[in-house]
């Protein structure tokens, strides 16, 4: 039985409609008009044990509010979740007690007190015994290298010191389960790779089941290897990185020097992207234009200084996915 | 239940660190006092009681009702603040009761208040007031009593204001207008004894009085022995009938909860 399962997950939203204008304004006081917004729209997956999955879409797609469901903080309009049997809204407090959550743009740690005061705190609120959360205390200062600020309120530390303390106090008491929300946001390259490196290892390590909600392709690339893509509250597209890498990472782009001013250039199956000067960015599909064909065919035409073949990167991708610019196959989809 | 332990450490230890609002908050309740008692002297001029209220009776009255007032405050914008932040979804994501949270975090306040602020500001009001020590020992545990429910009335009181901020957001006016209420309806500003006989019977008909009226009433001796019972008993009522709507609001507040952000 997967630890996770969502089934036909429905979140409508109330939201208040005001017009424009003083009078508007007025009109709204008086004779307020409500407008229901469909959030989640019927989504379905599942997630078994020591699974890292990847969870994303654009703004607004309906992530968060599933995650929020998941934790037990909204309540569903419809539909039924499990998580290790039980119902998160319904057991809040038990569901509560074998997750992690971390938010990339909140902090939990308490604002006015050093670090360590919240980790104190949460040994109480979680009863962690003793000697777990000596032995985490150590595996954070290891890894993430807390002990450097355990003594600072929170409100002097920078971005990357915070999240590095956030993290830790969301795995202090060895969750089953951990939610990251835009774990890496607003990190510079290197606490990046920290924080994923760190993922990782407690993912293998502890075989925690993880849920990874983020904007940065990178993290999913480097830390997961199921995706799921939401988009307009519902499923596009769940299966492994690979498989969309595979599917629709088909085109390259070669992009060429030529030594002389091309201004004509025509190819069947290529596509100019892009120019600058003499340089020319083509586009191809790699199963339609052989790339040797090609270079063979633009050296006996023109004189050529250099060329580099691109792949395209899983950003590039999602990002025709979201634009619509990739219709996905029925077919592909574990769970549409 | 340690968890809730530190919760109140934890507000003790927030709320020492800001030294010049102790400070501020002993000369205020002085000052209160002070003012009210030289208020109460021009009503009485040389008359040693007025509608038969001994002066120093008076004193005693106005004295306790605002130590009580200096100990009964609470952080009001608590939940409203966290509803609006949306830091709500935070603490419902510990596995913790809210609402367990909230009241320890009060107490840790309350405690705060009780050491820091009550026992100056008593000592000061003792000395330069000369109000009246409890009618009897017997008294001044009851009254002992009687005030720590009253400060449950309140609390529960307060706990339907705060979380109507779920829907409203915004509770300014609300606690305005319930910090009036409970100003005027509790005696805490004016004895009931100088109210007219149908605002007292409209008073006895809420939970009011029980806050700050029947406590000070009783220590100075004016509810008899055989009514100490009843009296206790009403107050117990109150406090559990508001906790219980408090119990239903927060259900339904939490059906209702749409986090913010995020």
């Amino acid at each position: 039985m997967p630890l996770i399962e969502v089934k036909n997950l429905v979140k409508d939203y109330k939201l208040n409609v005001r017009k424009k204008g003083l009078l508007g304004s007025i009109q709204s006081l008086l004779v307020p008009e409500y407008e229901m917004k469909r959030a989640v729209d019927n989504i379905s997956f599942s997630i078994e044990k020591g699974e890292m999955v990847g969870f994303i879409g654009p703004n607004g797609a309906g992530k968060s509010t599933t995650v929020k469901m998941l934790t037990g903080i909204l309540v569903p309009t419809s539909g039924t979740i499990s998580i290790g049997g039980l119902s998160p809204h319904k057991d809040r407090k038990r569901n509560a007690m074998r997750l992690g959550v971390v938010f990339g743009q909140r902090t939990q740690l308490w604002w006015d007190l050093p670090v360590i005061d919240t980790f104190e705190l949460l040994k109480y609120i979680y009863k962690i015994p003793e000697e777990t959360y000596k032995n985490n205390i150590n595996m954070f200062n290891d890894l993430l290298e807390i002990n450097e600020f355990m003594s600072q309120p929170v409100r002097q530390l920078s971005l990357g010191q915070r999240m590095r303390a956030d993290i830790a106090a969301a795995l202090l008491h060895d969750p089953e389960i951990i939610f990251f929300d835009e774990p890496t946001i607003g990190l510079d390259v290197i606490a990046k790779e920290k924080v994923r490196e760190f993922i990782k290892y407690i993912n293998k390590e502890k075989g925690t089941t993880m849920l990874f909600t983020t904007h940065d392709m990178q993290d999913i690339e480097k830390t997961c290897k199921r995706m799921i893509i939401i988009d307009e509250g519902t499923t596009i597209y769940d299966g492994t990185v690979e498989h969309i890498k595979e599917s629709f990472g088909t085109s390259r782009i070669l992009v060429v020097d030529f030594a002389e001013n091309v201004d004509d250039f025509t190819m069947p199956g290529v596509e100019v992207v892009d120019r600058k000067d003499r340089k020319l960015w083509l586009k191809f599909h790699k199963d339609e234009v052989q790339i040797s064909n090609l270079v063979y065919e633009l050296t006996q035409k023109y004189g050529i200084v250099d060329f580099t073949v691109q792949e395209p990167e899983i950003e590039a991708i999602i990002r025709e996915i979201y634009q619509g610019g990739i219709k996905l196959d029925e077919s592909l989809c574990r769970v549409c | 239940m340690r968890a809730y332990v530190e919760f109140a450490k934890k507000a003790f230890q927030i709320n020492i660190a800001y030294r010049a609002d102790y400070i501020a908050g002993v000369i205020n309740a002085v000052v209160m006092i002070f003012v009210n008692i030289s208020i109460w002297k021009a009503i009485y001029e040389d008359e040693q009681a007025v509608d038969g209220v001994q002066f120093k009776m008076l004193i005693t009255y106005i004295v306790l009702s605002f130590l009580m007032q200096c100990i009964y405050g609470m952080d009001e914008y608590f939940i409203e603040y966290k509803v609006r932040s949306g830091s709500i979804g935070l603490d419902l994501l510990k596995p913790i009761s809210f609402s367990g949270y909230v009241f320890s975090y009060n107490v840790g306040i309350l405690v705060f208040r009780v050491v820091m602020q009550l026992i100056p500001a008593m000592i000061v009001s003792i000395f330069l007031f000369k109000m009246y020590p409890p009618f009897s020992w017997s008294m001044a545990a009851f009254f002992l009593l009687s005030a720590i429910l009253g400060y449950f009335v309140l609390y529960n009181l307060n706990f339907l204001v705060w979380v109507s901020s779920f829907w409203f957001y915004w509770t300014f006016s609300l606690v305005t207008i319930k910090d009036a209420a409970v100003m005027i309806l509790s005696g805490a500003l004016l004895p009931l004894w100088f109210m007219p006989q149908a605002l007292v019977d409209f008073i006895n008909l809420t939970p009011f009085a029980s806050i700050y009226y029947v406590p000070i009433s009783i220590y100075l001796g004016q509810v008899p022995m055989e009514e100490i019972a009843l009296t206790l008993a009403k107050q117990l009522i109150w406090a559990v009938g508001l906790f219980v709507a408090g119990r239903l609001l927060w259900r339904s507040a939490i059906k209702k909860l749409v986090v913010q952000g995020g």
